[in-house]
């Protein structure tokens, strides 16, 4: 005990004195997931929370241009820009401020749509009515115009998902408003036929079945949205925690180097309580590490206008999580340590080697929206492992049972990893 | 008794392609200072880490205080024995205080037995006032007396020290000398290897030079050198038995 004691001890001071050492374990991972979860809170932000400047070009001045600009306007989605510098927008300017870029979205609404959208309600209705005996009332046009289309522009940049998106909204949007001004046509017409002016109709409720969402999580009442803050802050944790493998590489080299591991070897003792103090040692600084960026997603993130991270509510099994993902992460670092003879190798295999897998672990991008076969190998990443358990434990709200194979992953993938670094030592004493 | 009795050591490292010790024997008595001495290469630092149980040997015995070194024994034998390396195997960032104190835990030791123990030997070595410095910024000499006692905290019955004058001034060097005198004089044995053959001479009763892996030559350095009329001092005697030839 006095051994492992004295070596957590030795490691601290050690620690204390590396001035570069403590900013990689501490200040990079804190800039690292504030930076992430800032840049990526765009793209993980669903397309009805973003609001976009829509250049408005209203050729119609009537009531099909004012619904849409007022449909728009109230939707949230879009913030409509129907004049530039006191004057309203053309559809020539619109196009070139759309095609440098300083736009995204212009929809121009034709000249006569109104016209054509009550002529065509009034038609549908004509044509009910005279299938119910009731006389055509409502005037239609002559001649329908078959090539009148509300005109949309996007900038040539823009990405195919997000114009689908956009085209949706503003079509679903332009559907209400027929569908609104059909529905107002009906009326209309019963009003006319059946009734005296003071006659109130009940509103025609056009939704017969709605659509309801429930959390499937164990606690429902709490209802974990996944966001830029929910996935960057423990992804990137956790990638920060596997980075320890470079100082404990370092360190592990710089003692074989400088000959104070063959002094810890000469001292009579076992050197694997040596070996554990420094493990536990490190595995105490990567739980440190995880919760002190936690602590910046609860605390900091508000700060920067992002959302605050969520814990779930099983704080042990997120504790537990931490600490085999830290185990996990330290007994790589120690591998590395004993498997390479430099410094520039380890560093350079480590450093490289986590970004490898968390790159194919989920740790950039969902595992989900990967090609199938780097799912398959991307499963294999520890990182992935680890991000699973930690995804289970805040957005689910699951408990150990839910972590228990992630985690035997993570603590079998540790012991397999310092079982290695044994023979491998014991190999260079034979 | 013999401090160290070596027998038919043989030791091939994996991928070498000649064996670093060739059926090496020789034996020193106990509390006696006595030389291990041999041209680069000879075996002599393979010799040492077979003697600490760093290495294993491919063959052979050693005994240290007549103790037959094996799995067994080793532990046992790691506390008869304090290896002062050629390196500075000490950790650079820690003070001098905090490196001896650290190791003196590792030895067993620990809280007011411990601090006054490290801080007699520092007194000891005039290190008293650098006792809370980083051994980072210590002076070459500083750094090998500090690595001196980092190996005899535990008052090791045979010292054996690997160059452990290499780099030094002569304040420092005529100090670890006389501290080799003084601590042979308490009854433990030190086994010495170095390049300064005149060191050799001055400090060591029995000296085993070792070439390729074998022993050359062993007994006094003056009778040694009186066995070769051709010889004027210990190097001479050196040069008799390994040759002129510069070895890598």
């Amino acid at each position: 005990m006095l051994r492992l004691i004295a070596t957590i001890r030795k490691e601290w001071l050690l620690l204390l004195r590396d001035k570069a050492g403590l900013a990689l374990l501490f200040a990079m991972p804190v800039i690292l997931i504030t930076v992430m979860a800032l840049i990526q809170d765009a793209p993980f932000k669903d397309y009805q929370e973003v609001k976009f400047d829509i250049l408005t070009v209203d050729n119609d001045h009537g009531r099909l241009g004012r619904y849409i600009r007022e449909g728009l306007g109230n939707s949230g989605q879009f913030n409509v820009i129907d004049s530039l510098q006191g004057k309203p927008v053309s559809e020539t300017t619109a196009k070139s401020l759309i095609g440098e870029g300083h736009y995204k979205i212009s929809i121009v609404i034709p000249k006569g749509s109104t016209a054509e959208i009550v002529s065509n309600a009034n038609k549908i209705v004509n044509d009910i009515s005279k299938r119910m005996g009731i006389p055509a009332q409502l005037p239609v046009k002559a001649i329908a115009s078959d090539s009148l289309a509300v005109q949309l522009y996007f900038d040539p940049a823009a990405k195919k998902a997000f114009k689908s998106a956009i085209r949706q909204a503003l079509d679903n949007f332009l559907t209400q408003v027929q569908t609104d001004l059909l529905l107002e046509r009906i009326q209309m017409q019963l009003r006319s036929k059946d009734s005296t002016a003071t006659d109130t109709f009940p509103a025609i409720k056009l939704k017969a079945v709605g659509l309801q969402e429930t959390n499937l999580g164990k606690h429902q009442e709490i209802d974990v949205i996944s966001n830029s803050v929910q996935h960057n802050v423990p992804a990137w944790s956790i990638f920060a925690m596997f980075f320890i493998v470079i100082p404990i590489a370092g360190n592990m080299i710089r003692e074989r180097e400088d000959g104070s591991l063959v002094r810890m070897k000469l001292i009579p003792g076992n050197y694997l309580s040596i070996l554990a103090g420094k493990l536990l040692f490190f595995v105490g600084i990567c739980v440190i590490q995880f919760y002190l960026m936690i602590a910046v997603g609860i605390f900091g993130m508000p700060l920067l206008d992002l959302p605050a991270l969520q814990l779930g509510v099983n704080h042990w099994a997120g504790f537990i999580t931490a600490l085999s993902i830290s185990i996990t992460a330290t007994a790589y670092g120690i591998l590395i340590g004993t498997i390479f003879k430099t410094p520039n190798q380890a560093l350079n295999f480590g450093a490289i080697s986590i970004v490898i897998l968390s790159a194919i672990g989920g740790i950039w991008i969902p595992l989900e929206i990967m090609p199938e076969k780097i799912q398959s190998i991307g499963r294999l990443s520890p990182l992935s492992w680890g991000l699973d358990a930690i995804n289970d434990v805040y957005l689910r709200n699951g408990d150990i049972r839910f972590i228990l194979q992630d985690i035997t992953r993570l603590l079998a993938c540790g012991l397999v990893m310092l079982g290695i670094a044994g023979w491998v030592e014991q190999r260079r004493i034979s | 008794m013999t401090s160290i009795a070596v027998k038919d050591l043989y030791k091939t490292y994996s991928g070498a392609l000649t064996p670093s010790l060739e059926g090496l024997s020789f034996s020193f008595p106990e509390g006696k200072i006595v030389g291990l001495l041999g041209p680069n290469g000879a075996g002599k630092t393979t010799t040492i880490s077979i003697l600490c149980g760093l290495v294993k040997a491919g063959s052979g015995s050693v005994k240290i205080f007549d103790i037959t070194q094996d799995a067994s024994r080793r532990e046992a034998i790691k506390r008869l024995i304090g290896i002062v390396p050629q390196q500075i195997a000490l950790f650079p960032q820690l003070t001098a205080k905090e490196n001896l104190c650290y190791f003196g835990n590792l030895y067993g030791f620990k809280g007011k037995a411990l601090k006054q123990k490290v801080e007699q030997y520092l007194e000891m070595f005039g290190l008293g006032n650098a006792a809370d410095k980083e051994v980072g910024k210590f002076s070459g000499g500083m750094k090998r007396r500090t690595n001196i006692i980092a190996a005899i905290l535990h008052e090791p019955r045979l010292l054996i020290l690997d160059e452990p004058t290499a780099g030094v001034d002569v304040q420092s060097r005529s100090m670890i000398l006389q501290f080799l005198k003084e601590y042979n004089q308490k009854g433990n044995s030190v086994v010495y290897t170095s390049h300064l053959l005149d060191e050799a001479q001055q400090i060591c009763e029995d000296v085993a030079i070792i070439d390729e892996g074998k022993l050359v030559v062993q007994g006094n350095p003056i009778d040694l050198i009186k066995q070769h009329p051709a010889c004027r001092n210990l190097e001479d005697v050196f040069l008799h038995y390994t040759g002129h030839a510069v070895r890598d």
